[in-house]
């Protein structure tokens, strides 16, 4: 598309933003019947009525935009000048003046008193985009973007909702960590990073409890370790343990990928608490008193590495699978002994693949909320203790934006690790180049080790989701009363029929919020990843590494973070979010953004280039292709970023526990309450529930798209697609 | 990308429809602060009884304190309803609240008009509930300990372990036992005490009743609580015994308060006059919450404990409820006690 | 109008430190065959992406029938490729990939199923409209993806090693059914190839590149038979590269030995000689150069031969029915035709 044609469609717009009203509406249709005046007043209005004079500059850029739009060559400074100038200018004022009138009170001699401006609304939203397409034809009317200037306004519309939505609020977030209250105070920043509470080292030396960086590092390392090597073990007898078992595990893998976050943790209350199922039969019947072991580092470690286990099994098995058969088989023709085999050839090979389970293990658990505020006890980690910083009595947003800055830190630190070591090896992923050969058995001790690991965890997982099966049908699970009730589920799911149908359980509005939130937010996390993926992967443009960075940067911040940062950033205007469904709908968004971002840069990484330049060959402009040879291609990898963006949304809790309001609950937040309330059997019955919704939902997918390999988080291994072009 | 477009223009749709369904009475935002069983009657009977649409979140006091000052630029909630009377009294300190002089205080006990006045009216009482804590009887009794009396009975060997209350960080409940220890004994005698404790405490819980319901369970052998949050417990079968201590105990005020700023204003005001008639107060006993209503017509449930029965102390809500020594006790009690050794 | 379908002029293109293309500046001539022709790393692939506007140049201009398409993207300029590969996408049929073109430029979809149908038949793939590419054999895929390309009506035909997926036996018949198309229609087509056999079969015209930069063109039997210098020598067919010395016309000296040859015009003085395999006949005596057999291989149609000189190392193909040696035989080489490639010290 030519840069005139899109400064055109901008100029449209950016009109219509003017009769839209501009600032943000609380109630809807009532104040729309206003129109236009009072609140929803569009900005002529506003203008006229002489009440917001400080936004004057906007339509005199915008006259400016639409000299260069009806002109007949596109006037490139000229379009730049608007855009860019109309976006700068609406941001600007909207910090200047906020809610209470004139926010930043050095511009009090040029400004006066100004009367308070709330949030911006649609009409200053739909000026934004044309504002945006202005800029986007400036570039594309100067060359860049190969002169595609649809590409452009794509490339730089995203830019800005990855600003506005990923990298404001984390800014956010890191100037809280350095204001003391209204001061600016870098040395409040330097005490709270130093600060005995995350650094000391008293447990070695006494009892008291260390600082909670690291424990943080503590419970992350064992985790990883521990994951990791029990997914290798199953990997192990998987591949190579010549069993039939590979169904089984690959059913295992779904399991954390649909669990709530806190059904483990309740579930090994049950079991191993002080009143657990467990502890009193280990006490009725060997005399072994009963403790509290399972509340602090044991619980939280043993929940991680049943949540983890099946992911670092998925990529393992991925990888000893990409082993090709016949590196072992030169092996022993050359006379080496099983064991020496499994040493020398496929241990080596083995090590990306470790590596990255291990950082992957790691980044997860440092990011993990539910566990550790559920079973966590005295044993504080960094999430939790942010969490806490903000909600609980001693609330200091410096002090939690402190802890958020450690926490930042440690996770850019795995990853940072984990592109050097292995950003440059890949570990190839064969796509059925028949390798004819017989993979090595294992030797005789490590298989025997492997089944020995393998089999009483697949039992003890197997028990862990019994008892979140039985537990929502029993009367009190917790106290062992096991008589068989509905009671739990009608309690939160029980509807009426009087006049139609009234929902009275109390778990419904959380589940049909968290449902309609999820259904939302997947297809627009779909749909902007793929976007992104193809603009990475596929277009060339100055700040490509930059466009992907950003992108990336939200995978890598943990949730508790999010939330904090979106609460801070969005709960006053320029952009006010909070207490709507909207913000909840963003976070989710804008977090799960990387999954579909990866799962299409994978997928496109199958489709030849060829097949793009060849569309271009014959006259097709770029989205052209994208629609008509990319985007089919691409459809599993599109399902299967929308399965898990679904089920992501559903699971969400660490970032989202901030932003629930009133109106808009979501399931695990209520679950949590119940949780904290000591209401086991409702909490479980409730996650039973949502389980059995996921489940529905991720193998109603898989069942449509064949074979869809999902992996959490992992990015992990691309759909097996049949595109191999042409010969 | 057609998926993305249609799912976007849906997505846009719905958020403008999302944020209301306005029904003809208007709406209300309450932040409720006692248990979701008590929470949920409550607003469906205002709603059946007005015609008034509510929207309520259910959190416990402190966080609730927290959540109003993170919005105190931009009020979301309009009632502040239940949870003990600290976080109120501090609330209306912070001028986050603001005052109103309801009809129905003449209907009041004195206790909850005096805490009106002490707060200039921001807040008022709408029950009362004494300090105390509950054990597991036939786990007392199998491990023949003898049966506590007093608070310094819990700090004895024999309860290594064995104790539960809540994190005063989060619960008014255990801020309220800080400030009873500290009235009862003396600053320094007192957190000299709460170090012995920290010893045997096995768990600092989030929200303030739930040692009640572990004592309940067994999973601990004593809970720290308010007696009410026990004699719930009680009343569904659960074998404890409650205990109001020797040396005297403390009782909170819970209390409601007007958010200032309150978007819903009018609504506001005729659910404070509503949550103060004794029919509305009257819910709590089907509700299971045994504290005793502030209105004198209320009834009485049978079994919630009565102040004549528990030796009670003159608490100063004046002075305890005040912000410094609320910040005070709770980061000297951060420093002292919960850094200790166990 | 000239007759010139694209011209080059000073164009340049760069992959960060490395001149892929270096100032190059060359016309194509309507209706003519040209082949680019050099080793792998040489710059003819990134010549033909910049014909067709998958790459922009650095500097230099390019037109396409009279046009500056130097800053047109690959959709504006009126080109068709096949790719290495095809490129067929695998998700259409056969039918819906030849109308593919134009139903993106606009035309509406009965017509284009038409004229791709007709194109079909043209090619001789009637009846198989309805297959998906995975289902046709390598020979009819390479057929469909030239369909696709030619239905467009393109100015320029672009074709990115056609052959090279193909089987050996195929690619004699394939060669030939793309020579005779583009004589047939008149097309202007440039090839690009690494087999230089491939290059003199088909080309009108062949362009040898190396390191970005023109070596020489001219048609096949300029480029073979007076190669500009050893490179392209070597290249277009084996050849023993000597050091010897030009007597006058048709007499040379090769370590000492005059010899009788067939020889272009040349100054006499030292010179560089690159003499073809098939251009040296073996003799158990009499006149020649000197030499001892140290390799031989039979090869069915031909004898090959490598003979120890006083010159150096000589590699010979001798016909079937020439005489037969074998190693350690003492023979004489006799040079039928020698080149000149350039005066020792010039």
């Amino acid at each position: 598309m030519g840069a005139l044609r899109l400064a055109r469609l901008a100029l449209l717009c950016a009109a219509l933003g003017l009769l839209l009203p501009w600032h943000g509406l609380e109630d809807g249709f009532k104040e729309l019947r206003a129109w236009p005046l009072g609140d929803a007043a569009p900005l002529p209005i506003l203008l006229g009525t002489g009440i917001r004079w400080w936004l004057w500059l906007l339509p005199c850029l915008l006259l400016l935009g639409a000299g260069a739009a009806l002109g007949k060559r596109a006037n490139s400074v000229l379009l730049l000048l608007a855009g860019g100038g109309m976006i700068f200018w609406v941001f600007l004022m909207g910090e200047a003046i906020g809610l209470r009138g004139l926010e930043w009170q050095w511009l009090g001699p040029w400004l006066g008193d100004a009367p308070p401006q709330p949030s911006l609304g649609w009409g200053a939203l739909f000026l934004l985009i044309g504002a945006t397409g202005f800029l986007a034809a400036g570039f594309a009317a100067q060359g860049g973007f190969r002169g595609d200037a649809f590409i452009a306004f794509l490339v730089i519309g995203s830019g800005f909702l990855l600003l506005l939505f990923v990298f404001a609020p984390l800014t956010t977030i890191l100037l809280a960590a350095v204001y003391e209250g209204k001061a600016f105070a870098p040395s409040a920043l330097i005490a709270r990073l130093s600060a005995p509470e995350a650094w000391s080292l008293a447990c070695l030396s006494t009892h008291q409890g260390c600082g909670v960086v690291w424990n943080t590092l503590l419970l992350a390392t064992l985790t990883a370790a521990i994951s990791t090597a029990i997914g290798l073990f199953f990997a192990l007898l998987a591949v190579r343990g010549g069993m039939r078992a590979g169904p089984l595990f690959r059913a295992m893998t779904l399991l954390p990928l649909i669990t709530p976050p806190f059904v483990v943790a309740m579930a090994l209350i049950v079991l191993f608490g002080r009143t657990g199922i467990v502890t009193t039969l280990l006490w009725e019947w060997f005399a072994i008193p009963r403790s509290r072991w399972i509340y602090g580092l044991p619980g939280v470690l043993l929940a991680q590495v049943l949540a983890q286990a099946p992911i670092a099994f998925l990529l393992l098995d991925g990888a000893l699978r990409a082993i090709s058969p016949s590196l072992e088989e030169a092996s022993s023709t050359m006379g080496a002994r099983r064991f020496t085999v499994f040493r020398t050839v496929t241990w080596p090979l083995l090590r990306p693949a470790l590596a990255a389970a291990f950082l992957l293990g790691f980044v997860e658990s440092l990011a993990d909320f539910g566990n550790p505020l559920v079973l966590g006890g005295d044993f504080d980690v960094l999430s939790t203790r942010i969490f806490f910083a903000i909600a609980g009595a001693r609330h200091d947003p410096g002090r939690a934006a402190a802890l958020a800055l450690l926490l930042l830190f440690l996770t850019f630190g795995a990853f940072a690790l984990q592109a050097l070591w292995l950003g440059k090896r890949r570990y190839t992923t064969v796509t059925g180049k028949g390798d004819s050969g017989l993979p090595a058995p294992l030797p005789k001790g490590l298989k025997f080790t492997a089944a020995a690991v393998v089999w009483p965890w697949i039992i003890f997982t197997a028990v862990v989701y019994g008892i979140i099966l039985v537990g929502g049908f029993v009367h009190d699970i917790g106290r062992g009363d096991m008589s068989f009730t509905w009671r739990h589920l009608i309690t939160a799911f029980e509807v009426e029929w009087q006049d139609g149908v009234a929902l009275r359980g109390s778990a419904w509005d959380s589940l049909l919020t968290t449902l309609e939130v999820a259904a939302i937010s997947a297809p627009l996390t779909a749909g902007l990843g793929i976007l992104l993926a193809w603009l990475i992967a596929r277009q060339e443009f100055r700040g490509r590494r930059l466009l992907e960075f950003m992108t990336m940067l939200s995978f890598a911040i943990p949730g508790t973070v999010v939330g904090v940062s979106y609460i801070m950033a969005f709960n006053v205007p320029p952009v006010e979010l909070t207490g709507t469904a909207l913000i909840l709908i963003l976070c989710f968004v804008f977090r799960n953004l990387p999954v579909g971002v990866r799962g299409g840069i994978a997928a496109l990484a199958q489709i030849d280039r060829s097949l793009d330049e060849a569309s271009a060959t014959m006259g097709a402009s770029a989205v052209q292709t994208l629609r008509r040879v990319v985007l089919p291609l691409m459809r599993p990898a599109i399902i299967t970023a929308l399965a898990f963006s679904f089920v992501h949304a559903m699971t969400a809790v660490s970032a989202v526990i901030f932003l629930v309001s009133a109106r808009h609950n979501l399931a695990t937040v209520y679950i949590v309450g119940r949780v904290e309330a000591g209401e086991m059997a409702l909490a479980i019955a409730y996650s039973t529930a949502l389980i059995l919704i996921m489940l529905a939902v991720v193998l109603g997918i898989e069942k449509f798209v064949g074979r869809a390999e999902i992996a959490r988080r992992a990015g992990g291994a691309p759909p097996p697609t049949a595109t191999r072009a042409g010969a | 990308m057609k998926k993305g477009m249609i799912g976007a223009a849906l997505g846009l749709a719905m958020t403008a429809l999302l944020p209301m369904a306005a029904k003809a009475q208007g709406n209300l935002s309450v932040y409720c602060s006692v248990q979701e069983e008590w929470c949920r009657p409550m607003m469906a009977a205002f709603e059946r009884a007005t015609g008034v649409s509510v929207a309520m979140t259910r959190r416990s006091s402190g966080e609730t304190l927290t959540q109003i000052r993170a919005e105190s630029q931009n009020p979301r909630g309009d009632v502040w309803w239940g949870g003990t009377g600290d976080p109120h009294m501090q609330a209306a300190q912070e001028n986050l609240t603001v005052e109103y002089r309801s009809p129905m205080l003449e209907q009041l006990q004195p206790w909850a008009v005096r805490q009106a006045e002490q707060t200039g009216f921001r807040t008022v009482g709408i029950y009362a509930g004494a300090l105390g804590y509950s054990y597991n009887a036939p786990e007392l009794q199998r491990r023949r300990i003898a049966a506590p009396r007093c608070w310094a009975d819990l700090a004895k060997p024999e309860f290594r372990g064995e104790v539960q209350v809540a994190d005063p960080n989060t619960s008014g409940t255990a801020y309220t036992m800080l400030a009873t220890l500290v009235q009862i004994m003396g600053e320094d005698p007192a957190f000299q005490f709460l170090r012995a404790l920290h010893r045997n405490v096995n768990q600092y819980t989030r929200s303030g009743a739930a040692p009640a319901r572990a004592a309940a369970t067994g999973e601990t052998l004593v809970g720290i609580t308010f007696l009410h949050d026990a004699v719930a417990q009680k009343v569904t079968g659960a074998p404890v015994e409650l205990v109001g201590p020797c040396e005297g105990t403390g009782y909170e005020i819970g209390s409601m308060s007007i958010i200032r700023g309150a978007r819903n204003m009018a609504n506001a005001r005729r659910f404070f006059d509503w949550a103060l008639t004794a029919e509305a107060q009257a819910l709590a006993a089907d509700a299971k919450a045994y504290q005793l209503p502030s209105n004198r017509n209320a009834p009485i449930p049978p079994q919630a404990p009565r102040f004549e029965n528990v030796p009670l102390i003159d608490y100063d809500f004046a002075r305890w409820g005040s912000a410094e020594e609320r910040t005070r006790l709770i980061e000297r009690w951060q420093r002292e006690v919960r850094a200790g050794a166990r | 109008m000239s007759a010139n379908a694209i011209i080059f002029d000073q164009v340049t293109k760069n992959f960060g430190t490395v001149h892929a293309v270096d100032k190059v500046s060359l016309t194509f001539p309507r209706g003519a065959l040209v082949t680019l022709l050099g080793p792998s790393g040489c710059g003819k692939t990134t010549t033909l992406r910049l014909i067709a506007g998958l790459e922009l140049p650095n500097a230099g201009s390019i037109m396409i029938e009279g046009r500056d398409v130097t800053r047109l993207a690959a959709a504006e300029r009126r080109i068709a490729m096949v790719f290495q590969s095809y490129a067929l996408f695998p998700h259409m049929n056969v039918l819906e990939n030849v109308a593919y073109g134009l139903v993106v430029q606009g035309a509406r979809k009965a017509s284009a199923e038409a004229d791709a149908i007709a194109m079909l038949n043209t090619l001789g793939l009637e009846g198989l409209g309805q297959r998906l590419p995975s289902e046709l054999s390598g020979g009819q895929q390479q057929r469909v993806a030239v369909a696709r390309a030619l239905v467009l009506r393109p100015q320029v035909l672009l074709f990115d090693e056609p052959l090279s997926n193909l089987d050996a036996r195929l690619r004699r018949q394939v060669r030939e059914d793309i020579r005779d198309l583009q004589k047939r229609l008149g097309l202007t087509v440039v090839y690009v190839t690494h087999d230089q056999q491939e290059a003199l079969a088909v080309s009108d015209l062949v362009c040898v590149m190396r390191a970005g930069k023109i070596a020489q063109m001219g048609t096949p039997r300029e480029v073979y038979d007076e190669p500009a210098d050893a490179f392209i020598a070597d290249f277009m067919g084996e050849a023993n590269v000597l050091e010897g010395e030009v007597l006058g016309p048709g007499r040379i000296l090769l370590a000492g030995v005059a010899l009788e040859t067939r020889l272009r015009p040349q100054p006499p003085g030292a010179a560089l000689f690159a003499i073809r395999p098939e251009a040296v006949s073996l003799h158990g005596e009499g006149e020649g150069l000197p030499g001892q057999i140290k390799r031989a291989a039979f090869l069915g149609q031909t004898h090959e031969y490598e003979v120890a000189t006083p010159a150096g190392q000589i590699f010979i193909v001798a016909p079937a029915g020439a005489p037969v040696f074998a190693p350690g035989d003492e023979v004489r080489c006799r040079v039928e035709r020698a080149i000149a490639l350039r005066q020792v010290g010039q």
